[in-house]
């Protein structure tokens, strides 16, 4: 039953984050220093027609008033309008939407390269402590967390791209390849996922599905490296700590095999606390996305991000900002909920 | 006993301060690190490289400098040198500009560690101050102080950046006050933990018994005793700012057009050169992250040194 109650107490403490959160995302609005309803209005407008667009917005309202319509607004999704991006189109639907599934990928498939390569290497690292392969793997871990997205993505770039030729610089399919749905399933009609690797499996398009992890490839090991290099130093400390507990004494002295002892006894706990880091990693990796995307020329939500920050668009902005602090605050729920499963001891 | 405390007590002041630096045990330990001394050295190569770039090529010092030469377009008649592959002359190559690399990255290490250094130590102190008051004042300052720095950390660190960009405007400064606000929760939420356990300690009771305002109860005996983590904290996030404060003017928010900062070369390099001059993007990308794996080297020898359970796990 515990399990439960922790549960419950952590979805209440989502709360005050929550309120926090559109908190700060409001302030943006209403903090930058260009007027709205004049960005809206464009250049060259009247007074006039700055203060009818301001009425109109409801900007001339208490602030408390504002508050109160955009906390009511943001929780049925309702982001307002573009002002410059796309004007007077709605944020969410005609912008937004469609971005969201381009970050996602990107990030599961990062975290995805992080996880499947640090993890072996950590345990490596871990069991040949102190040879030869455990330094280089310790230094370059170190090293992963020095590279800034911004480089390691143009070098991946000029060698795979330029040099070598074998390997997409940028966008997120080959251009003849034109991904639309809906797709069929037993009959019945269903919108694509937005999810390119999801999307032309669905369609059943092989060559389709190679070219968009063709394209995914470069961008995911560009933000896997750093989500990479972090897992396999807890991997490898995690592991380190957890072979000098007793009931890994108590495996050997029954005379159990090494590799037994190690991966199952071993591996299984130290994977715990490593749990976490994949989770807090995942923030890194939204904020990565926005570097990535710049740089692979992907169109995703950190593009879109710096594009209305550039252009002063601020319900955009306010929409992305949210969207992201979201994402990042719901796999941190999940996060410490899985944990709680794995290790009931933290729920006290 | 008596003569301990009195010998103590006649070790103060820089005598003191020498002495006890002789025998702490975490510098010895930092200093049988390999890999942390390493990093002490790449740190100490780039600030040479930075007051040198400084007072000879900012031209602050007894020489002229050619800061000039690096800041504006060297196009005019020299249109032909454009993206010119590294030499002798000019070892890094030139960019879209006609302008040597070389001199720029130096300076850029001048502004990465100036910035860097601004951002860190103003959050160090920012979070120093809210950790230590949250910690000693509980419950209702406790909760205001700390429910903020949550909030403040539930957005991925570049985004809450760039999301006080958006507020503040772009410019080189406003970046740094942006990466301030990004950077006091950490340092707060670990001064906080920190001063909780040197607050259960009795001598603090004892301080305060002896009628110790409080101001001198934080200053004289808690935050001095938190200081260990705060420094490794605080040499683990110098990387982490210079690699913000460089993504930030990467993505077009910090440094001015043109300015010799790593993050722009990079910009205007992926940009412009990214097919035609691969030296363009690279000097910048290869100083920058040699600057921050120092720091990390540092930080992370930082930390084995102070944690003696982590270092029994680890050599």
């Amino acid at each position: 039953m515990a399990s439960k109650w922790f549960v419950i107490k952590r979805l209440l403490l989502l709360i005050p984050v929550l309120i926090g959160i559109s908190t700060v995302v409001f302030a943006i609005l209403h903090l930058g220093g260009n007027d709205p309803a004049a960005v809206m209005a464009g250049q060259g407008a009247s007074q006039e027609q700055i203060e009818t667009i301001r009425s109109e917005l409801g900007f001339d309202d208490p602030i408390w008033v504002q508050y109160t319509r955009f906390l009511s607004d943001v929780s049925q999704f309702d982001f307002g309008e573009s002002y410059v991006l796309k004007p007077g189109q709605p944020v969410w639907g005609s912008i937004l939407a469609d971005k969201l599934p381009v970050t996602i990928e990107l990030a599961i498939y990062g975290q995805l390269f992080g996880v499947m390569l640090g993890v072996p290497l950590g345990v490596l690292s871990a069991i040949k402590q102190n040879s030869l392969t455990d330094h280089i793997t310790r230094i370059g871990a170190l090293a992963g967390i020095s590279v800034p997205i911004f480089w390691s993505g143009p070098l991946l770039i000029i060698l795979f791209a330029n040099i070598l030729g074998v390997l997409p610089a940028s966008s997120r399919i080959d251009t003849q390849y034109f991904i639309e749905g809906p797709w069929a399933f037993f009959g019945h009609e269903l919108p694509l996922t937005g999810l390119m690797t999801i999307d032309t499996l669905l369609l059943g398009n092989i060559d389709a599905f190679v070219s968009a992890v063709e394209h995914l490839l470069l961008p995911a090991a560009v933000m896997g490296i750093y989500s990479m290099a972090l897992i396999s130093r807890m991997m490898r400390s995690s592991m380190l700590e957890v072979v000098r507990q007793d009931y890994i004494r108590t495996a050997r002295a029954k005379g159990q095999g090494q590799k037994i002892t190690m991966l199952k006894h071993g591996l299984k706990n130290a994977f715990i606390p490593v749990i976490t880091v994949i989770g807090i990693q995942f923030g890194t990796m939204l904020g990565g996305a926005v570097l990535t995307e710049t740089v692979f020329g992907i169109s995703g939500l950190g593009v879109i991000l710096v594009n209305a920050i550039q252009a002063g668009d601020y319900p955009v902005v306010q929409a992305a900002v949210l969207v992201f602090a979201m994402l990042f605050t719901l796999v941190n729920l999940t996060v410490d909920i899985t944990y709680s499963y794995l290790d009931p001891r933290i729920q006290q | 006993m008596s003569t301990q405390t009195q010998q103590r007590r006649r070790r103060r002041g820089i005598r003191g301060f020498i002495h006890r630096l002789r025998h702490s045990r975490f510098l010895s330990n930092l200093a049988a690190n390999r890999l942390a001394m390493i990093g002490l050295l790449i740190i100490t190569l780039m600030v040479v490289i930075a007051l040198y770039a400084r007072i000879f090529i900012g031209g602050v010092g007894p020489i002229e400098g050619y800061y000039g030469e690096i800041m504006g377009s060297n196009l005019s008649g020299n249109a032909d040198m454009a993206k010119a592959p590294p030499s002798p002359k000019y070892p890094f190559g030139l960019d879209g500009q006609a302008r040597s690399i070389f001199p720029r990255v130096l300076f850029g290490s001048w502004l990465a560690l100036k910035w860097g250094t601004v951002t860190v130590a103003v959050s160090t102190v920012l979070g120093v101050s809210f950790g230590v008051i949250a910690a000693y004042y509980s419950d209702l300052v406790d909760n205001v102080v700390m429910r903020t720095m949550d909030v403040l950390l539930a957005f991925p660190s570049l985004l809450l950046a760039l999301a006080l960009v958006s507020i503040l405007g772009s410019g080189l400064q406003n970046a740094v006050v942006a990466l301030i606000l990004v950077y006091t929760p950490r340092f707060a939420r670990v001064v906080r933990g920190a001063a909780l356990a040197v607050l259960e300690d009795e001598y603090i009771d004892a301080t305060i018994a002896i009628g110790a305002k409080d101001f001198r109860v934080l200053a004289r005996h808690v935050v001095p005793n938190c200081l260990a983590p705060v420094t490794v904290q605080s040499t683990l996030n110098f990387g982490l700012a210079i690699i913000d404060l460089a993504a930030l003017s990467f993505l077009g928010f910090g440094a001015k057009e043109g300015a010799p900062s790593w993050g722009m070369m990079l910009s205007a390099g992926v940009e412009n050169g990214l097919h035609s001059a691969w030296w363009w993007p690279f000097f910048p990308g290869l100083a920058l992250a040699l600057t921050v794996l120092g720091f990390n080297l540092l930080g992370d020898g930082m930390r084995d040194a102070l944690d003696p359970r982590m270092r029994d796990a680890i050599d």
